[in-house]
């Protein structure tokens, strides 16, 4: 599926937080290339507002992409109480790793806990598989 | 440690109270541990084999091949270490030694900068055993145990009876959460335990605490309800025995250690309260802990003969990024699991060694690749836990493959 098909979707930026999760993380050291990590992993946390900005719902596809690279993932209402608009969450991962910025600053740190993306939605299109990502 | 029990290498809690049932020479079942400990103990579908430019092969030809890479390369790279046995970070750190190469590990774009500063004393630590004795006053900043470190709260930190503090979590400890989010860890810390911050707000709320406990107005640019930062002061002052626990969202939250070093300064004059690190991988402490001893630093360093250079330039990010390296040899770590994608990339561009007991991203695109025995599991060896402190790991079952030590001495002798 080509993603010129959805250049027409609203385009939201969003700022990612990346946190850990003990289910996924298992799901990991059980099989690395098994589909419990990557239904766990390729994920993004959101406001519920900024799914209604995207005109998605929970459960959707949702393209985010920045200079470094591009992953389609699912988009999931975080529940948090506290509003969070603009800011979205995403589990520690090869696709969060995908978009975390290459340039350290020259530190040796990237910054694998605070980066843009530009999300829309990818209705219909199935999330990034691991093998892709390599 | 009970020597009837087994230690789980699934994190560097390194949990010692761990059981096993055997079925076939296997572990089949795993009382105690979590549900990590307990994958990871039962080992991974994805064993590693043993190849060559992807075809299969004999251990020792793939030793060969390793070296002759090592041997041919001018600036080779020795990263991972965080999922070895301390002998196999040891001989690690001999071959780098012995082919002038690079040498770091995870902590590089994790822990260090925390760990550094306590083996150079420049923090106040104490042991998770202190913690369960004696902590009253316990602090989670940018830590998120309860996914981290599972059994971290249930074994150390919040919830057991300790020495000092028999009636626990119930009367005799305060937990308090700091955080961007309202985590796992938040929501056992309670509503009136959560301090949530904006993101990279932690450099102010250090500062304002610091105001708190000099007695002067609390003041952040993003309005934290000063009431609240007052109560916050007053609890971790009268703290008989406190401790931080320094998550990574707290580490990448700091340009430098400056404002946490003004924070445990004013803490110890007016308190009493300690740092650890919530190193993730069971063995990246020992790795910093071993190069320290031998050269000074923690990571990030390059042999040149008898000079050892050392700084961000010889990281792993900024190595790889600047294409500074000319091969690679990869154990204990997957970087192109950890590590941005466009990191990485230039590992894919150069002749690859991967050591691991599993298929990992990084394996996928190596050269060579040696698999190893699963260390806790198949091999013993020893580890130091995420305070410091050396445990010693037993072998369980076992196995036709060479422990990690033993791969990393072959290639050393080859070369
Ligand atoms: S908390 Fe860590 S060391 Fe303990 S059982 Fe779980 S994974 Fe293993």
């Amino acid at each position: 599926m080509g993603f010129g098909q959805f250049l027409s979707a609203p385009e939201v930026k969003l700022r990612i937080v990346t946190y850990r999760d003990i289910f996924q993380d298992s799901a990991k050291v059980t099989s690395l290339f098994g589909e419990d990590y990557e239904k766990l992993s390729a994920i993004i946390k959101l406001d519920p507002k900024d799914l209604s900005k995207l005109a998605i719902k929970e459960g959707d596809t949702l393209m985010l992409k920045n200079g470094f690279g591009k992953v389609v993932v699912k988009a999931q209402n975080s529940g948090y109480e506290k509003p969070h608009t603009g800011t979205a969450y995403m589990v520690n991962s090869p696709w969060s790793n995908v978009l975390v910025p290459e340039d350290a600053g020259g530190t040796g740190v990237p910054e694998f806990k605070d980066f843009e993306v530009l999300a829309s939605s990818a209705k219909g299109a199935k999330v990034t598989g691991i093998r892709e990502i390599i | 440690m009970d020597n009837d029990n087994y230690v789980c290498t699934g994190c560097a809690l390194l949990c010692d109270d761990i059981d096993v049932g055997l079925e076939n020479g296997k572990v089949a079942k795993v009382h105690t541990a979590c549900r990590k400990g307990f994958a990871f103990m039962k080992g991974c579908s994805n064993p590693l084999e043993c190849t060559v430019d992807g075809k299969k092969t004999d251990v020792d030809s793939a030793i060969r091949e390793a070296a002759e890479i090592l041997r041919n390369a001018e600036r080779p790279l020795i990263f991972g270490h965080a999922n070895s046995s301390s002998g196999a970070q040891k001989r690690a750190i001999g071959i780098a030694r012995k082919i002038n190469g690079y040498i770091d590990d995870t902590s590089s774009f994790c822990q260090g900068p925390m760990v550094e500063a306590i083996l150079e004393g420049k923090l106040k630590t104490c042991t998770l055993d202190d913690v369960r004795h004696k902590a009253d006053v316990i602090v989670y900043w940018g830590a998120d145990p309860a996914n981290s470190h599972p059994r971290h709260m249930s074994r150390y930190s919040y919830f057991p009876r300790g020495k000092e503090r028999q009636r626990g979590w119930e009367e005799d400890r305060t937990a308090i959460c700091i955080d961007v989010r309202k985590s796992d860890t938040a929501e056992i810390c309670g509503e009136s335990g959560l301090y949530q911050i904006p993101v990279k707000g932690d450099v102010e709320f250090m500062d304002a605490l610091v105001s708190a406990l000099s007695g002067k107005i609390p003041k952040t640019s993003y309005d934290f309800d000063k009431k609240r930062l007052l109560e916050l002061a007053s609890i971790l002052k009268k703290a008989k025995f406190g401790v931080i626990f320094a998550g990574l969202g707290m580490v990448y939250a700091l340009d430098d250690r400056e404002p946490l070093y003004r924070l445990m300064d004013k803490l110890n004059s007016v308190s009493n309260f300690h740092l650890i690190p919530m190193a993730g991988h069971y063995n990246m402490r020992g790795f910093n802990q071993i190069l320290f001893e031998e050269t000074g630093y923690i990571n990030r360093v390059k042999f040149n003969g008898a000079e050892i250079l050392h700084g961000p330039e010889y990281s792993v990010v900024e190595a790889l990024r600047k294409k500074a390296v000319d091969a690679a040899l990869v154990i204990g770590a997957d970087p192109l699991t950890s590590l941005p994608r466009s990191v990485v990339r230039h590992l894919e561009e150069i002749p690859l060694i991967t050591i691991d007991p599993c298929q990992t991203l990084t394996s996928v695109k190596a050269k060579v690749t040696i698999p190893c025995a699963l260390v806790g599991v198949e091999s013993g060896g020893t580890a130091v836990r995420m305070d410091g402190v050396e445990i010693g790991l037993k072998q369980i079952v076992e196995t036709d493959r060479l422990s990690d030590e033993e791969v990393m001495i072959r290639i050393s002798e080859a070369l």
